[in-house]
């Protein structure tokens, strides 16, 4: 079943963004990490930089985040970051 | 009449302090409910950090990363504790300390030379009086913590431990569990406590490595430990504040029952006998 990724952005002190996305992109440690549905099972440093997430019918959202890990397993995406906000890298 | 003016006089300060006592009982109120809320917004990333890192976690990480050593034996132990700025707030402060006395008592008991981290007025305050040497005095911790107040206030104790000056580190916080249950917590915040052969990652692409991913993620643990605990001590010492100044105005309505009882018996009684004196004197007068 390659439904829509359930994704979980967490800073300290709140839920970034909770929703479905079909893709997303995140910036790793070491370069950008693509996530598509059916992933295999993952878990990486977070940098600093742009995450970009697709929603399901189009459009995206996109966010700052500053350190922390991505944890990825069976279509559930979270990632939890010392650092978040709205505004794009 | 003794009591009659100043009886009124005592109604009118009765009155006064329970108007000030019910403003503070809402202003706790209302900021309790703010501190709640971060409360629970803190608890995704912590439960979240928490499973990643017990994930983890393997022994034999503990030879190589200093944060995870686990000493053989507790020779210098530290004490982080935690208490408000403020008082007025019933005995929050006070079983703090206390938990925290204990505390130490116990270790210095069984020959753990112990020092002390404080943070907020209250215990400094305390631990000066006593004469008691602490090397953290923070009375800077605002109602509102951020990460990078936690991270101040975590990291020398964090270094000291990775250095091996100290081999285990407490903090001693208020529990938050709800409005009116905020008991004083002992926790042993380093070393890590990890569940052994409970590494669930075996499948997992990790990238760099569970080393590398530990290293970066440990000291962010152990801070956003230290940052729970502040934000549920500022949600515990709203709540407690609020519960001390709702009694103070319930008493202070009693008082004032009692004293409006004995201002009308004073008054009744004034009236009587002016009553009886002109009685008196009409009879005299006949």
């Amino acid at each position: 079943m390659a439904g829509p990724l359930s994704v979980r952005v967490v800073s300290p002190d709140r839920i970034v963004f909770e929703g479905k996305a079909a893709s997303l992109v995140a910036p790793a440690w070491d370069g950008k990490v693509g996530v598509l549905p059916r992933h295999a099972p993952m878990l990486t440093l977070v940098g600093s930089g742009e995450l970009s997430i697709d929603r399901p019918g189009g459009g995206s959202d996109s966010f700052h985040v500053d350190g922390g890990v991505l944890k990825v397993e069976r279509d559930q995406v979270t990632l939890l970051t010392e650092y978040a906000d709205d505004r794009p890298a | 009449m003794a009591g009659e003016r100043d009886v009124k006089r005592r109604i009118k300060s009765v009155e006064n302090t329970r108007q000030i006592t019910r403003t503070m009982e809402l202003v706790a109120t209302s900021k309790m409910k703010r501190a709640t809320d971060r409360v629970h917004a803190a608890r995704p990333y912590a439960s979240g950090l928490q499973d990643i890192v017990r994930g983890l976690y393997s022994p034999g990480l503990a030879d190589r990363y200093p944060i995870l050593r686990r000493p053989e034996e507790t020779k210098r132990a530290a004490v982080l504790l935690l208490t408000a700025n403020r008082g007025l707030c019933g005995a929050f402060n006070s079983n703090l300390i206390r938990q925290a006395r204990d505390l130490i008592d116990k270790l210095r008991a069984d020959g753990i030379e112990t020092e002390l981290h404080i943070a907020g007025k209250k215990g400094v305050a305390y631990f000066r009086f006593r004469g008691e040497e602490m090397l953290t005095q923070r009375t800077d911790m605002s109602d509102t913590p951020t990460v990078e107040a936690a991270e101040s206030l975590t990291g020398p104790i964090r270094d000291r431990f990775e250095r091996g000056e100290v081999d285990a580190v407490y903090l001693v916080s208020s529990e938050f569990r709800s409005a009116m249950s905020t008991p004083p917590r002992t926790r042993e915040l380093l070393p890590i406590e990890g569940d052994e052969g409970a590494s669930s990652v075996d499948a997992y692409i990790l990238s760099p490595s569970a080393d590398g991913i530990l290293e970066k993620i440990l000291p962010a643990y152990v801070r956003n430990a230290v940052y729970t605990a502040l934000v549920e001590n500022a949600a515990a010492e709203q709540g407690a504040r609020r519960t001390a100044m709702k009694n103070a105005t319930d008493n202070a309505g009693d008082v004032l029952n009692h004293l409006t009882r004995t201002y009308n018996r004073a008054r009744q009684a004034q009236i009587t006998q002016e009553i009886a004196e002109i009685v008196g004197g009409s009879a005299a007068l006949e």
